[in-house]
């Protein structure tokens, strides 16, 4: 059971957009792992790709929860550098939800080479720390909207993460619905059915990845 | 005086109507998520230089303070992210040669510049690729082979009936995926043997590598360099 695995670990969550705002992911998820008995620091930076968190970012949103409410921040709210929230939270274990920032939705080509850069500085920044992390990939949205989302470049996204977060393990969030079964208000961002769909299937997962299985071993 | 009143406590309804959407409006507002970019405008591109002489080579990029220096013993740059497309420009400099550097590197592509001696100038090879090997599972090695004297180059493991590359012609770079092992590769010139070996060491997952084919004093040498990113 995901309440056993996951009780008495300190989880930092950091994510995108989906992590920013009240009615998106950061309260449901927050509330999810906590009820598995996790104690939860969780940010959101809206449009932040990975190398934002190796660096202080400026962003256009963002939320931050940890034992009160959501904080949810407008035009002052900043990505803190990995090392440097790690190194205050003492964390054991590291939740990354980024995805959808990087997938350029609306161009033709998938850049490569930019993401790979990204993902694989904030893994191995990570994992420099000796800390164990998963990296939970994008789910499926609804085709268009102003993001212009749609399911070729977000299976390309998620299978490029799959091969490029270790030594994060990977949860592939396109297994938990079919493309456009969780509703969206712009494509990309769930109503509170989704993202409280989205939040039961990632406490699932992450009590029984390999990376809290491997730390639960005596 | 009743008529006064009516109109006033009528104004009063409106405006707090007004005031109560204005709130709504700002509800709203608070709820709504910026828009923002999921991607860059154009994808990463990265140039490096790799000295491929046996004397100190110094690089100075123009229009800035920008400068590094390789020496035989440590001869590759990490690679530089640039803007892709710019033209870049700089100066190569050894000794008492010199040479310019103008190229453009495009989205996605990784160019490497490699400095050997020339007839009283810096001579260059630029070699371009665009990986979508990517996997941090992997180890991915390359062969980059700047040496004319070694056409068809190839690279045979020591010690095992396994070759890792072959037909690789002079400027030109071909590059694989394998499996994080340690090893020890020999040079094959036309696809016999040459003297140079050289050891790989362990080769870890998620790295990037390249073994460069130089020109040496009547020879050929081998280095291997790893493909990291200035950060």
């Amino acid at each position: 059971m995901p309440a056993s695995t996951l009780a008495g670990l300190a989880l930092l969550v950091i994510g995108e957009s989906h992590l920013s705002q009240a009615n998106y992911l950061i309260n449901p998820l927050h509330e999810s792992l906590s009820a598995a008995g996790a104690k939860v620091h969780a940010i959101g930076a809206c449009g932040a790709s990975a190398g934002d968190w190796l660096k202080t970012t400026t962003v256009p949103c963002g939320g931050e929860r940890s034992s009160g409410a959501a904080v949810i921040k407008g035009r002052d709210a900043t990505t803190t550098p990995i090392k440097q929230l790690i190194a205050a939270d003492k964390p054991d274990l590291v939740v990354i939800i980024i995805g959808d920032t990087m997938a350029s939705y609306d161009k033709e080509a998938f850049p490569r080479a930019w993401a790979w850069q990204g993902v694989t500085s904030l893994a191995k920044e990570v994992g420099a720390t000796k800390t164990p992390c998963v990296w939970v990939g994008p789910p499926w949205g609804q085709p268009g909207g102003k993001y212009q989302k749609n399911d070729p470049r977000v299976e390309l996204m998620s299978g490029f993460l799959a091969s490029n977060v270790a030594p994060c393990s990977y949860v592939d969030s396109l297994k938990f619905s079919k493309p456009g079964q969780w509703e969206t208000l712009d494509g990309q961002h769930f109503t509170l059915a989704g993202y409280k769909a989205w939040s039961q299937a990632i406490t699932k997962a992450l009590g029984e990845s390999p990376a809290l299985q491997a730390m639960k071993k005596p | 005086m009743r008529a006064a009143r009516t109109t006033r406590a009528r104004r009063a309804q409106a405006l707090a109507q007004f005031a109560a959407l204005c709130c709504l409006c700002s509800l709203a507002l608070a709820t709504e998520i910026p828009l923002y970019a999921t991607g860059p405008s154009q994808d990463a591109a990265f140039v490096r230089f790799v000295n491929a002489q046996d004397r100190v080579l110094e690089i100075s990029a123009s229009g800035s303070k920008a400068r590094t220096r390789l020496e035989s013993a440590q001869p590759a740059s990490p690679f530089y992210s640039v803007d892709a497309n710019a033209k870049l420009r700089g100066r190569l400099q050894a000794g008492d040669q010199q040479g310019d550097i103008a190229l453009s590197v495009k989205p996605g592509e990784f160019a490497t510049v490699v400095a050997m001696p020339g007839a009283g100038t810096i001579r260059q090879t630029i070699l371009r690729e665009q990986p979508d090997d990517f996997n941090a599972l992997k180890v991915s090695l390359a062969l980059y082979n700047v040496d004319p004297q070694c056409g068809a180059a190839g690279l045979h493991v020591v010690g095992r009936n396994t070759t890792l590359f072959e037909g690789v012609g002079a400027g030109t770079l071909q590059r694989r995926a394998m499996n994080p092992v340690s090893i020890s590769v020999q040079l094959r010139c036309n696809g016999q043997p040459a003297a140079a070996t050289l050891a790989l060491g362990a080769l870890q997952a998620g790295q990037r590598y390249s073994v460069f084919v130089v020109p040496a004093a009547g020879s050929t040498r081998l280095f291997l360099a790893a493909d990291s990113v200035s950060r």
